[in-house]
C-alpha cells in the first residue's frame, strides 16, 4: 500500500514536474517570443532611425559641400575686394598726389600771374618814352616853325630884292636874277617845311595811337593776370 | 570785318556816352549831328584829346575837339577853380571814354584803356593812314553855344559782330579813372 502511494506520488510529482515544465517552456517561449517582437521592433526603430541619420548625414555632406563651396566662392571675392582695395588705395595715393601737384601748380600759376603783372610797369615804361618821343616832335614842330618864318622872311627879302634890282634898271639886272633865285628856293623851302610839318603831324598821331595801344593792351594784359591769379587762388582754395 | 549791327552799336555806345558824360549838368541840352569828316579844315589850329580802348580784336581810337572859347570856357571851366580847361576836359573825357569801355565789356572780356593825350587837330586827316574800319564822326552842341566834336576811328584784326543793349539805365556818376 505504501509503495503504491509512493508509486502514486510519485507519478504525481512526476507529471506535476512535466506540467510545470510545460508551463515553464511555455513561458519561457512566449516570453523569448515577446522579446523577440520587442527587439525586432527595436532594430526596426533603428533601422529607421539609422536610416534618418544617414539621410541627415548626406544632407549634411550636402550643406557642407554648399558650405565649402560658398566658403571658396567668399575666398574668391576676398581676394578680388582685396585686389580691388588695393587697386583703390594705389588710386587713392595717386590722387593724393594727383592733387598735391594741382596745388604746386595752382600755387606756381597764382605766383606767376602775380610776378607777371609787373609788365605794367614795362608797359608804362613804353608809354613815358612816347612822351619822350612827342616832347621831340614838339621841338621839331617848334623849329620847323621858325624855319617857316624863316622862309616868308627870306620870300619878302627876295621880293625886296627884285623890286630894288628893278629900280637899279640894267644894273640891277643880274641881281633881279639873284633875287629871283632866292625867291624861287624860298617857295621850295616854304613847301618842304608844310610837308614837313605834315610829317610831323602824322607821326605824332601814328606814334600816340601806337604808344596808347602799347599802354591800354598792357592794362588789359594786366587785368587778364589778374583774373587768371583770382581763378588759380580760387583753385588753390578747393584743393586745400 | 566789323558788321553793320556793331558799327551800329559802337556808335550808338558812343553816343550814349557823350549825352550822359559830356554835359556837366543831365537837365543841359545836347544835340548830337553826324559829320562827314573827322577834322574842321575851318579850325586847324584846334587841338583835340585822344584816347584808346584796346582789346584783342580791336583797337578803338575816340577822338573829342574841343574850341578854347569863351562857351566852352564858361561852360567847362567857370566853376572848377584852380584846374585848367585842359585839365577839366581831360577828366571829361576820361569819364567818357569809361563809360564806352563799361558798355563794351560785357561783350568783349579783355579791353584796357589809355590815359588821354592833347593833340593838335591838324593830325586828324592821318586817322585814315591807321586803316580803320569804322570812322565816325559826330558834331555835338551843349546848350545850342558850346560846339564840340567826337569822332571813333576802330582797327579791328579780326571780324567783329555784336548787338549791343543800350538802353540800360544810366548811371549818373562814373568811375574817375586818375591820369
Amino acid at each position: 500500500m505504501i509503495e503504491q502511494y509512493l508509486l502514486a506520488a510519485s507519478a504525481g510529482a512526476v507529471a506535476t514536474a512535466m506540467l510545470a515544465l510545460i508551463l515553464h517552456k511555455l513561458h519561457s517561449a512566449r516570453t523569448l517570443a515577446r522579446f523577440q517582437s520587442e527587439t525586432n521592433g527595436r532594430i526596426h526603430t533603428l533601422t529607421q532611425t539609422n536610416a534618418q541619420q544617414n539621410a541627415l548625414i548626406d544632407q549634411g555632406q550636402q550643406e557642407i559641400q554648399k558650405l565649402e563651396s560658398s566658403i571658396a566662392q567668399l575666398h574668391d571675392d576676398l581676394a578680388k575686394q582685396s585686389k580691388i582695395a588695393g587697386e583703390d588705395r594705389a588710386a587713392m595715393a595717386a590722387l593724393v598726389e594727383d592733387k598735391e601737384n594741382f596745388l604746386d601748380h595752382a600755387r606756381r600759376i597764382a605766383a606767376e600771374a602775380s610776378r607777371l603783372k609787373s609788365l605794367a610797369a614795362t608797359f608804362e615804361r613804353w608809354h613815358e618814352q612816347m612822351i619822350s618821343l612827342m616832347t621831340q616832335n614838339q621841338d621839331m614842330h617848334a623849329k620847323n616853325h621858325e624855319l617857316s618864318s624863316i622862309v616868308k622872311h627870306v620870300v619878302i627879302v627876295s621880293l625886296n630884292a627884285s623890286i630894288e634890282a628893278a629900280r637899279a634898271g640894267n644894273a640891277g639886272r643880274g641881281f633881279a636874277v639873284v633875287a629871283g633865285e632866292v625867291r624861287a628856293l624860298a617857295a621850295r623851302s616854304e613847301e618842304l617845311s608844310r610837308s614837313y610839318r605834315d610829317s610831323l603831324h602824322r607821326n605824332d598821331l601814328t606814334t600816340t595811337a601806337t604808344f596808347q595801344d602799347i599802354q591800354a593792351g598792357g592794362k588789359m594784359i594786366t587785368a587778364s593776370l589778374s583774373s587768371v591769379e583770382v581763378l588759380a587762388d580760387q583753385f588753390q582754395a578747393r584743393l586745400h | 570785318m566789323i558788321s553793320s549791327n556793331a558799327q551800329a552799336s559802337i556808335e550808338g555806345i558812343l553816343l550814349k556816352a557823350a549825352r550822359s558824360r559830356l554835359p556837366r549838368h543831365p537837365d543841359d541840352a545836347c544835340e548830337i549831328v553826324p559829320l562827314a569828316q573827322a577834322h574842321d579844315d575851318a579850325r586847324p589850329e584846334a587841338n583835340v584829346i585822344i584816347l584808346t580802348i584796346s582789346s584783342i580784336l580791336f583797337r578803338l581810337l575816340l577822338v573829342f575837339h574841343f574850341d578854347d572859347d569863351v562857351h566852352t570856357r564858361d561852360y567847362f571851366a567857370k566853376e572848377t577853380g584852380d584846374v585848367s580847361l585842359q585839365d577839366m576836359l581831360l577828366e571829361i573825357c576820361n569819364l567818357c571814354c569809361g563809360a564806352v569801355n563799361q558798355d563794351l565789356l560785357p561783350y568783349f572780356r579783355d579791353l584796357g584803356m589809355s590815359t588821354p593825350y592833347v593833340l593838335s587837330a591838324r593830325c586828324l586827316p592821318y586817322l585814315e593812314g591807321l586803316k580803320p574800319d569804322l570812322l565816325s564822326s559826330y558834331a555835338i552842341t551843349i546848350n545850342g553855344s558850346v560846339q564840340l566834336a567826337a569822332t571813333v576811328c576802330v582797327c579791328a584784326h579780326a571780324p567783329i559782330d555784336f548787338v549791343a543793349d543800350i538802353t540800360a539805365v544810366e548811371e549818373t556818376s562814373g568811375e574817375l579813372e586818375l591820369f
